[in-house]
C-alpha cells in the first residue's frame, strides 16, 4: 500500500505517494526525475547517492522515502543558484576533478556538508570527509583540490 | 536491488514502539539507521513482515549527563557521539570508536543502539561500552530491565535481548579519579572496512596515580562476540603501570581470544595484533588517566 508523503526536495515541496519499499534514491530519481543523484552499489559503499538530508550527507540508498517524510533534501541539482554554479562545482570543473562524472555529485555533496561545518578544513579534514564517496577516475588528488580551492 | 516488500510503521513513542513489537512478535524487526538492516534486507538475508522505525522517537535521541553517569539514547546517531564534547571529554574512548566506524555517510544514519543490537563481533562500538561497564536499558510492553553489556551479547547477530524487547537508552558510569581509556582498530583501509583486531583499555590509578587499581580490557572481531580479557586484566591490578607490564598484559590478552582464519587475515596475524592494539590502547589509557586531577 503506498503512503502519502511530503518533503522539500531542493526548496520545493512535493508530495508523493511511496511504496514503504522504496529507498529515496529511487524516489529522487524514478518518482521526482532527479538524476543527478547517481545510483552505484545500492549497498551503502560507494557513496554515488549521496545527498543531504536535514543538512547531513547520508547513502540515500540506505533511506526509505518514508523515512525521508518531513524532512528537508538537498541534492545536486539544488546547488546551482542564479548566480551561476556552485563555488565547489565550480572548482570541480577547474581542477579537472570531474572525469567519467559518476562520483561527483556524491563528492561535491560530502564537500558541502564538510564546507558547511567547517569552511577551512585541512587536507586531513577534506579526506576523512570524502571517505565514503569511491572515485575510480581521477585517484582523489584532484578532488581534494578543488575542495581546497572551493574553501579558499 | 530491491528491498522486499513490508509493512512500514512509524511509531512516536517507546511505548507505541513497544507494543507493536509485542502485537507482531517475531515477525517485526525495529528499524534505525537501517545501514545493517536494509543492507541484508536488499541481499535477502533478512525479509521481516513488518518494519518499526524508529527514527521519530525524540526520546530515543537524547543525551543526558547526570549522577556520575551518561545516558545515551539508542537512536542516537554515530557522527552525533563522534562529534559530542560530553563524550570526548568523559568517555573518550567511546568517541574514538565512533569516529572509526564506517564512513561520514554511514555514521549519519547509523546509531549506537544498531551498533549494539546487531551484534556484530567487529563492531567499533562494543568494545569502549565493555571497558566501561555500560548497561543497557531494555524496553518492552512488560515493563523495563537493566542488562551489563558484558552479559548481552550471545554470538553474531545473537543478544540476550527477546524478540519484543527494544534497546532504548545505553547507560555509561563516567569514570572518576585517575581513570583513562583507549579504542583502537585496525582493518584493511582506514573507512568503510570490516576490522580485523579492534581492543579498548581502560585503567584506574590508585589516588597517587601510581599503581593500577582496575583494569579492563575488550577485544573485537576474534570471537563470535566482542569478549573481555580477564588475562590481560588479572595481569594489571595491583601492578605499577610500566612498559614491560603492558607488554606481559598484551600476550596475555592474545591467549583469550579464539580469532578466525579469512581473507581479512589468519588467525595468528589477528592474534598477533591483539597484543598489539592492546599494548597501544593501554598506553592511551594510561596516557589520559594521568591527565586527570
Amino acid at each position: 500500500m503506498k503512503q502519502l508523503i511530503r518533503l522539500t526536495v531542493n526548496e520545493r515541496e512535493y508530495e508523493v505517494a511511496v511504496e514503504a519499499n522504496t529507498t529515496l534514491v529511487d524516489l529522487l530519481r524514478y518518482q521526482l526525475g532527479l538524476t543527478g543523484t547517481k545510483k552505484g552499489c545500492d549497498l551503502g559503499d560507494c557513496g554515488a547517492c549521496t545527498v543531504l538530508m536535514d543538512g547531513k550527507a547520508v547513502n540515500s540508498c540506505l533511506v526509505l522515502a518514508v523515512q525521508a517524510g518531513g524532512r528537508t533534501v538537498q541534492t545536486i541539482e539544488g546547488l546551482e543558484t542564479a548566480g551561476g554554479l556552485h563555488p565547489l562545482q565550480q572548482a570541480f570543473i577547474e581542477k579537472g576533478a570531474i572525469q567519467c562524472g559518476f562520483c561527483s555529485s556524491g563528492m561535491i555533496l560530502s564537500a558541502k556538508e564538510l564546507l558547511d561545518g567547517t569552511p577551512h578544513p585541512d587536507e586531513p579534514e577534506i579526506r576523512r570527509a570524502i571517505s565514503g564517496n569511491l572515485c575510480r577516475c581521477t585517484g582523489y588528488q584532484k578532488i581534494i583540490e578543488a575542495i581546497k580551492e572551493a574553501a579558499r | 536491488m530491491i528491498l522486499p516488500k513490508f509493512e512500514y510503521h512509524e511509531p512516536t513513542s517507546i511505548g507505541e514502539a513497544c507494543d507493536l513489537l509485542a502485537h507482531h512478535g517475531g515477525k517485526a524487526r525495529p528499524l534505525a539507521g537501517g545501514t545493517d538492516l536494509l543492507v541484508n534486507m536488499k541481499k535477502k538475508a533478512l525479509c521481516p513482515e513488518r518494519l518499526i522505525s524508529l527514527g521519530r522517537i525524540p526520546e530515543l535521541a537524547q543525551v543526558e549527563r547526570s549522577n556520575g553517569t551518561l545516558r545515551i539514547g539508542a537512536g542516537v546517531t554515530v557522527s552525533a557521539i563522534a562529534s559530542s564534547a560530553t563524550v570526548a571529554r568523559s568517555v573518550s574512548a567511546l568517541g574514538q570508536g565512533a569516529r572509526a566506524l564506517g564512513t561520514p555517510l554511514i555514521r549519519n544514519l547509523a546509531t549506537i543502539g544498531g551498533n549494539i543490537g546487531s551484534a556484530r563481533p567487529a563492531a567499533d562500538l562494543p568494545p569502549a561500552l565493555l571497558v566501561y561497564e555500560a548497561a543497557l536499558v531494555l524496553r518492552s510492553a512488560a515493563g523495563e530491565r537493566r542488562l551489563a553489556i558484558n552479559e548481552f551479547f550471545k554470538g553474531p547477530g545473537l543478544t540476550a535481548a527477546r524478540e519484543d524487547e527494544l534497546i532504548a537508552a545505553i547507560v555509561i558510569p563516567v569514570p572518576s579519579g585517575y581513570a583513562g581509556a583507549g579504542y583502537l582498530n585496525l582493518g584493511v583501509r582506514k573507512a568503510q572496512d570490516c576490522n580485523i583486531v579492534n581492543v579498548a583499555s581502560f585503567l584506574e590509578l590508585d589516588e597517587r596515580a601510581e599503581s593500577i587499581r582496575a583494569a579492563r580490557v575488550a577485544l573485537g572481531s576474534v570471537g563470535p562476540t566482542p569478549l573481555r580479557s580477564p588475562s590481560a586484566e588479572k595481569t594489571l591490578v595491583g601492578q605499577k603501570p610500566t612498559e614491560a607490564l603492558f607488554e606481559q598484559a598484551a600476550d596475555a590478552a592474545t591467549r583469550d581470544c579464539t580469532p578466525i582464519l579469512d581473507f581479512r587475515g589468519s588467525a595468528q596475524y589477528r592474534r598477533d595484533m591483539v597484543g598489539v592494539l592492546t599494548r597501544r590502547t593501554l598506553a592511551m589509557a594510561l596516557t589520559e588517566a594521568r591527565s586527570r586531577n
